[in-house]
């Protein structure tokens, strides 16, 4: 991965409205372990990362969004890959921080996801 | 021309104060007038079974109309008027009398749960599919004979028994439904919509009044543009709506509306979010409707609304530069308000109550000031 690279996040049903994502789906849940799982943009398309995700892993999506490594590291967060549950699996690291912190930074990764905009929708 | 009492129906509920009648509820009546010419002929054959039909001219001359509405209540007026040949009571008069009598029996088997059918046939009960269909909860129309001083009380409910007695196995009535329209065929001029429990509803009449609503719903599909669907719906005997026949409007909701989404997230069983996920209680959601109802200004934007995975609830608002975020306790109605700007990464926060209605207006306003005016 490389500061241009994508990360894919994939955005659960409920966690949208409207086509709008809330700042949860950019901050790791407490089984996550400060760690919020993305995928590899390397590795593989959007598209068939929602594929993989939602057939695969069996897993709800609505879509995917995406951030750079860089705009990860804007806020202090680093991405690296975890290949140990699939391949093109990495993280995003919430290591260390505080819930204001998480939630401050869920707010940052949330609007440079927004600006973005979808990178793949269901159909 | 002799114009008789016939009978003086109460019509109450919220719509009916002032005494104004919607107009589409005087069409219930069009039909009762139908029902009592019917039974009056079915009792007429009672009496005289050797009879195959009643005579000729049964009902010829002899009418019923509205002739008033009685001020300071929603009681419209119904009188039988009777040619002017016709100026003692004549057979057929006194048949119309004994419908309205038997009309206003079966109404109130229904009310007291005795067998309907002791009082009408099963296919004359079918007319009530249509008579009170416009009745909306709450509402009810009260029958009572001069001649007998029975009364009886024609709501959603009873209406939905005598429809049921009778020989249809469904009935009809005026529902309102919202979803995504998730198919539009305009050759076929027939819509469908996904409801909120996932629920599809085929075969919707697209009428030509309609088309742009539907078309910009379904253009919308995937930003989840509902739409307001208010119609005539067939119900089955355990109440499930079957289809819409008819369609009155169709009317395009704003994707922030709190009560669809509170809705929606009533849906939510526990494990939504992949296994994880607390359910969020029904009645502490009803609150937040009622509170937003109350307390937050019309004019200001409305919020996202989320769950969160212990089972509360998060507002937010994207306004400018600056996240908003109100996330609320439902147990306590203590809420975490924060603003993020996200150029300066200034922030603020407090914890507000928000059983106090303070509380509401300060955020009111405070997202009015970042911007957050509705349009």
């Amino acid at each position: 991965m490389i500061d241009a690279t994508i990360v894919y996040r994939q955005i659960h049903p409920s966690f949208v409205q409207a086509g709008f994502p809330t700042s949860q789906a950019f901050r790791p849940t407490p089984k996550d372990e400060s760690k919020l799982s993305v995928y590899d943009g390397d590795q593989i398309t959007a598209e068939n990362a929602f594929q993989h995700y939602i057939n695969d892993l069996d897993l709800s999506s609505v879509g995917v969004m995406g951030l750079t490594v860089s705009e990860c590291l804007e806020e202090s967060l680093t991405v690296c890959s975890d290949p140990e549950p699939f391949r093109e699996h990495a993280v995003i690291d919430f290591s260390g921080l505080s819930d204001k912190d998480c939630r401050n930074k869920s707010k940052k990764l949330q609007s440079k996801a927004v600006h973005r905009g979808w990178l793949h929708r269901a159909s | 021309m002799t114009i008789k009492p016939f009978l003086r129906p109460r019509i109450t509920g919220a719509r009916f104060a002032g005494g104004a009648i919607p107009l589409e509820v005087l069409a219930d009546f069009a039909v009762l007038s139908e029902m009592i010419l019917e039974v009056a002929k079915w009792k007429y054959r009672e009496d005289n079974p050797s009879r195959q039909r009643v005579p000729r001219g049964f009902s010829e001359g002899i009418s019923l109309k509205l002739t008033g509405v009685e001020e300071g209540s929603s009681i419209p007026v119904i009188s039988l008027v009777v040619g002017s040949a016709l100026l003692i009571q004549t057979e057929s008069e006194q048949y119309f009398n004994a419908a309205r009598d038997t009309v206003i029996s079966a109404v109130a088997a229904a009310e007291q749960g005795t067998r309907i059918t002791d009082h009408l046939p099963e296919k004359l009960l079918g007319y009530f599919d249509r008579f009170g269909r416009n009745l909306a909860e709450g509402e009810a129309i009260e029958l009572e004979s001069a001649a007998t001083q029975q009364r009886a009380r024609l709501t959603k409910d009873t209406r939905r028994k005598l429809v049921l007695a009778s020989s249809a196995k469904h009935y009809t009535e005026e529902t309102s439904v919202y979803g995504l329209v998730h198919e539009f065929d305009q050759r076929a001029k027939t819509f469908q919509l996904t409801l909120p429990t996932g629920e599809i509803l085929k075969g919707i009449p697209a009428d030509s009044q309609h088309y742009d609503s539907i078309l910009e719903a379904h253009k919308e599909f995937r930003n989840q543009q509902r739409v307001r669907v208010t119609g005539v719906g067939r119900f089955d005997v355990f109440d499930k709506l079957l289809e819409i026949g008819s369609v009155e409007h169709v009317v395009p909701l704003d994707p922030l509306d709190v009560v669809v989404r509170i809705e929606e997230l009533k849906l939510l069983k526990r494990g939504w979010l992949d296994g994880k996920g607390e359910a969020i209680d029904s009645q502490k959601l009803d609150w937040v409707v009622e509170a937003f109802q109350n307390y937050y200004a019309d004019d200001a934007k409305l919020p996202y609304l989320f769950p969160t995975p212990e089972g509360h609830l998060l507002a937010e608002w994207s306004l400018g530069e600056n996240s908003v975020s109100l996330e609320i306790d439902l147990g306590t109605r203590i809420a975490d308000w924060h603003v993020l700007n996200l150029t300066s990464n200034d922030e603020e926060s407090k914890q507000l109550d928000l059983r106090k209605s303070d509380s509401w207006e300060l955020i009111s306003n405070a997202v009015k000031k970042m911007g957050g005016v509705s349009e």
